[in-house]
C-alpha cells in the first residue's frame, strides 16, 4: 500500500467547552487516506463534514485526537505553522470558488506562491503551467468577474495545485455549477488524479458526485457509517432499486447500513434518516 | 511577501475604490497643504523680510518716529511738532563719532551730457554717511557725502561704478571732477565727485533687461542739497529720522541714547513723543508674528491629520468588514498573521502618504499663489519695490520632510487597529462571510 497522507485518530470537535450549551461536532473519527487516493466524504448537511473539512483543512484544530499531514501531527501546531500548513500542503477548492475579485487569473493562481516566498519570475512561470494544465491559459488576464462560473472553478483548482500541496480538498466544487460544467470541473479531478497522482478528497452532500470516485466515506451525525471503496466508480447510479424501507414508530425511513457504499448513499439521498445498527450516541 | 507585493496589493485595492480612497484622503489633503501653505508662506515672508533688512543694512540701523502720546495717530500733527534739522544736528554734535545721520530724500531725476556728447540718465537721493550703511552702499574709493557736506551745502557728489563708465568711458579719474546735472529738466547745478561706490543691483532694484550702459543710477548728494535743489527748503522738518550708530554701541545703548535725547525735547509737548525702534527690533516683531501665525495654523493641521487619521481608520474598518471572505480566502491559501497586518496596515499607509503628497503639491501651488500676487503688490508698490525686490519662494524642505513622516505615522496609528481585527479574524468565519 501506498504512503498514508491522512491519518486521523480518534478525532472529536467540540464547540462551546465548558459551557452549558456544550456541543460535540464529531464523536471520534478514524480516518486514513493514502497517496494518490481520490476520495469522497458524503454526509447530509449537519453531519459534521463541514468540521472535518475544516479540521482535513488545517482551518482548525481537533479538540481531541491525533492528525497527521504528510507525517506532521497538526494538532500541535501554532498559527503561524498551520498557516505553512494550509500554504504547501493543501489545496483548498470551495463551492463558491473564492477568487479575489481584484486579480486578473493569473495572479490568482500565484497567490499562494506569493505566500509561500517563491521568486516573481518562477511564480508567474508556475501558474502560466498550471493554467494550461486546466486549460485556462488563454484567459490568463482575465479579471474573475469576466469569466463563467466553471472557469473560474478551473483557474481555483489551479490555483489549489500551486504549491504541489499533498492533498486537494475541494468542498463541493461543483454546488454552484450546472451540471455540465459540474462535469467539467470533475473530469479536471480525475484527470489531476491520474496524470499527476493527486491525492484529492472531495466532500460532497452529493452521492451523484461521490459515486464519481474510487472510495467513499459517509458520515451522519459526526460518526463514519461506512467507508469502501467503490468498485462503480464512474458508473451512474440507479435510485430505482432502493425500496426496502422500513418505517419507526415516528415515521422515519430506516434502512440498515450495509456494506455497499452506493446502497449506503442512497439511503442517504432519500433523506432526513437514522441509522439502524448503531446506538443513539446522544 | 516582498514590501513590493504588499505595495502593489495595497495600490490595487486603493485603485479599486476610487472615489472611497480620495475622499478618505481628504482629511491629510487639507492638513498637510495648509501645514505646507504656512509654512511656505512664513518662509517666503520672513526670507523676503530678511533680504530687504540685510538690504537696509546692518542691523546698526535705528529710527527714532514721532509717536502720540495715547497712541491715537488721529490727532493733528502741528508744524513745531516735527523733529527739526537742528534737534538732528544738536544730537549729532552731541555724540560725536557715534552717530550718523541716515535719512534720505529723493531729488528727482538728472541728465548729464558728456565730452563725447553721450546722455546719462541718474537719480538723485540725497543724504549722509548713515544713507549708505542703510542702503548697503560699498564705496569702492573716493569718501561718502556727509552730514557735514550737508550742514554746508557743499556740491559734493558720490557716483557708481557704472556711471564712471558711462560718463567717463573709464579713460579719467573720477574724483575731483566737477559734474553738471540737469535737474528735473531745469537749470543745470554743478557737482564735484568726491567718491565711487560699487552699483549693487539686487540693492538698486530691478534693472531686468536693461544694458550696463544705458542703467540709470543713484548719484548720492548732501541731504540738504537735496532738498536745496528742489526748492524745498522748509522740508527740513522729520517724521522720523534714520541713524546708524557705531558698532563700539550696542542696539539698547543707541535706542536708551536717542529716547533719552529725545524725551528731553518733546518734555513739554502735549500730544507727540518720540518713539525708537531699532532693525533688529523690527525683524524680531516681524518674525515673531510669522512663527505664532505658523504654530496657530499647525495647530490646526494637526487637529486636522488627527481628523483624516479618524476617517482613515473609519474607513479601513470599514473595508475589512467588507473583505472579510477576501481575509479568508487568503488565510486558507496560507497568509500569516502577520502578511495580512501588512497588507492592511500598507494599505493606511498608502493613502495617508498619498493624500499628504497631494497637500504637499496643493501648498506649493497655494505658496506659489500667493507670491505671484504678493509681488504684483509689491510692483504696485514703487516705493517699497526696490527694497523688497522679487518675492521668491522658499519651499519648506524641512516642512515637507515632516508632512510626509506625519503622513506615514497617521497611516500606522490609524491602521493598525484596522489591520491587527483583520489579521485576527478566524478563516473558517472569514471564509463562511457573506
Amino acid at each position: 500500500m501506498s504512503r498514508t497522507i491522512i491519518k486521523m485518530r480518534n478525532i472529536v470537535k467540540r464547540y462551546y467547552i465548558g459551557q452549558p450549551n456544550e456541543l460535540e461536532i464529531l464523536h471520534g473519527m478514524d480516518i486514513d487516506i493514502h497517496e494518490g487516493e481520490f476520495v469522497a466524504i458524503v454526509g447530509a448537511s449537519g453531519s459534521g463534514k463541514s468540521t472535518l473539512m475544516n479540521i482535513i483543512g488545517a482551518l482548525d484544530k481537533p479538540t481531541e485526537g491525533v492528525y497527521y499531514l504528510d507525517d506532521t501531527d497538526i494538532s500541535k501546531l501554532n498559527d503561524k505553522q498551520l498557516s505553512d500548513i494550509r500554504n504547501k500542503k493543501i489545496g483548498f477548492v470551495f463551492q463558491t470558488f473564492n477568487l479575489i475579485s481584484r486579480q486578473n487569473a493569473l495572479k490568482n493562481v500565484e497567490l499562494p506562491m506569493l505566500y509561500g516566498g517563491m521568486s516573481r519570475k518562477d511564480r508567474s512561470k508556475r501558474a502560466m503551467e498550471l493554467l494550461k494544465l486546466v486549460e485556462m491559459e488563454d484567459r490568463y488576464t482575465h479579471q474573475p468577474n469576466e469569466l463563467s462560473g466553471g472557469q473560474k472553478q478551473r483557474v481555483a483548482i489551479a490555483r489549489a495545485m500551486a504549491n504541489d500541496p499533498a492533498i486537494i480538498l475541494a468542498d463541493e466544487p461543483t454546488g454552484a455549477l450546472d451540471s455540465k460544467t459540474g462535469h467539467l470541473v470533475m473530469d479536471i479531478f480525475h484527470k489531476l488524479h491520474k496524470q499527476e497522482g493527486k491525492t484529492i478528497v472531495l466532500i460532497t452532500h452529493s452521492p451523484e458526485l461521490a459515486s464519481e470516485t474510487e472510495r467513499i466515506i459517509t458520515i451522519s451525525d459526526g460518526m463514519i457509517i461506512s467507508d469502501s471503496a467503490n468498485p462503480d466508480a464512474g458508473k451512474d447510479i440507479d435510485l430505482s432499486d432502493i425500496d426496502d424501507f422500513e418505517t419507526d414508530e415516528n415515521g422515519m425511513q430506516i434502512l440498515p447500513v450495509g456494506d455497499d457504499p452506493m446502497k449506503n448513499m442512497q439511503v442517504l439521498m432519500k433523506g432526513g434518516i437514522r441509522v439502524t445498527g448503531e446506538e443513539d450516541h446522544r | 511577501m516582498s514590501f513590493w507585493e504588499n505595495i502593489k496589493m495595497a495600490l490595487g485595492a486603493i485603485k479599486s475604490n476610487k472615489m472611497r480612497s480620495l475622499l478618505t484622503m481628504l482629511g491629510i489633503i487639507i492638513g498637510i497643504s495648509a501645514v505646507i501653505t504656512i509654512t511656505t508662506l512664513g518662509n517666503t515672508l520672513k526670507s523676503t523680510f530678511n533680504n530687504a533688512m540685510s538690504l537696509t543694512g546692518s542691523s546698526n540701523l535705528i529710527m527714532a518716529q514721532l509717536y502720540p502720546n495715547d497712541g491715537d495717530y488721529d490727532i493733528d500733527i502741528d508744524i513745531s511738532d516735527y523733529i527739526t534739522m537742528d534737534m538732528v544736528e544738536e544730537f549729532m554734535d552731541k555724540y560725536p563719532g557715534k552717530f550718523y545721520f541716515g535719512s534720505d530724500t529723493s531729488a528727482g531725476e538728472g541728465t548729464l551730457i558728456n565730452s563725447k556728447n553721450n546722455t546719462v540718465n541718474v537719480s538723485i537721493l540725497g543724504g549722509a554717511e548713515g544713507t549708505f550703511d542703510s542702503y548697503a552702499i560699498k564705496m569702492l574709493y573716493g569718501r561718502k557725502v556727509t552730514f557735514r557736506d550737508s550742514l554746508e551745502s557743499r556740491h559734493t557728489c558720490v557716483v557708481s561704478d557704472v556711471f564712471v563708465e558711462q560718463y567717463f568711458k573709464n579713460k579719467e579719474e573720477p574724483i575731483g571732477k566737477q559734474i553738471s546735472v540737469t535737474v528735473n529738466e531745469s537749470l543745470p547745478v554743478d557737482f564735484t565727485i568726491i567718491g565711487v561706490y560699487k552699483y549693487n543691483e539686487m540693492i538698486m532694484g530691478n534693472s531686468g533687461g536693461v544694458k550696463r550702459e544705458d542703467l540709470k543710477t543713484n548719484l548720492i548728494i548732501p541731504y540738504s542739497v537735496a532738498l536745496e535743489v528742489n526748492n524745498r527748503y522748509r522740508d527740513d522738518l522729520f517724521y522720523s529720522v534714520i541713524f546708524s550708530f557705531d558698532k563700539s554701541l550696542t542696539p539698547e545703548e543707541a535706542t536708551s541714547t536717542l529716547e533719552d535725547f529725545f524725551s528731553e525735547k518733546y518734555e513739554y509737548n502735549k500730544n507727540w513723543g518720540v518713539k525708537v525702534v531699532t532693525n533688529e527690533q523690527l525683524m524680531s516683531v516681524m518674525s515673531t508674528a510669522i512663527n505664532i501665525v505658523t504654530v496657530i495654523i499647525s495647530v490646526i493641521a494637526a487637529l486636522s491629520l488627527i481628523v483624516g487619521g479618524v476617517g482613515v481608520m473609519n474607513i479601513m474598518l470599514v473595508s475589512v468588514t467588507e473583505r472579510t471572505r477576501e481575509i479568508g480566502i487568503r488565510k486558507a491559501l496560507g497568509a500569516k498573521k502577520k502578511t495580512i497586518k501588512g497588507q492592511f496596515v500598507t494599505e493606511a499607509i498608502i493613502i495617508c502618504l498619498i493624500g499628504g503628497i497631494i497637500g504637499i503639491l496643493l501648498g506649493l501651488l497655494n505658496g506659489e499663489l500667493v507670491a505671484i500676487i504678493a509681488n504684483k503688490i509689491v510692483a504696485s508698490q514703487p516705493d517699497y519695490a526696490d527694497l523688497l525686490g522679487n518675492v521668491k519662494v522658499s519651499p519648506p524642505v524641512g516642512g515637507i520632510i515632516i508632512s510626509l513622516i506625519f503622513s506615514t505615522l497617521t497611516g500606522v496609528f490609524f491602521g493598525l487597529y484596522p489591520a491587527s481585527k483583520a489579521a485576527k479574524m478566524n478563516p473558517i468565519d472569514a471564509l463562511r462571510y457573506d
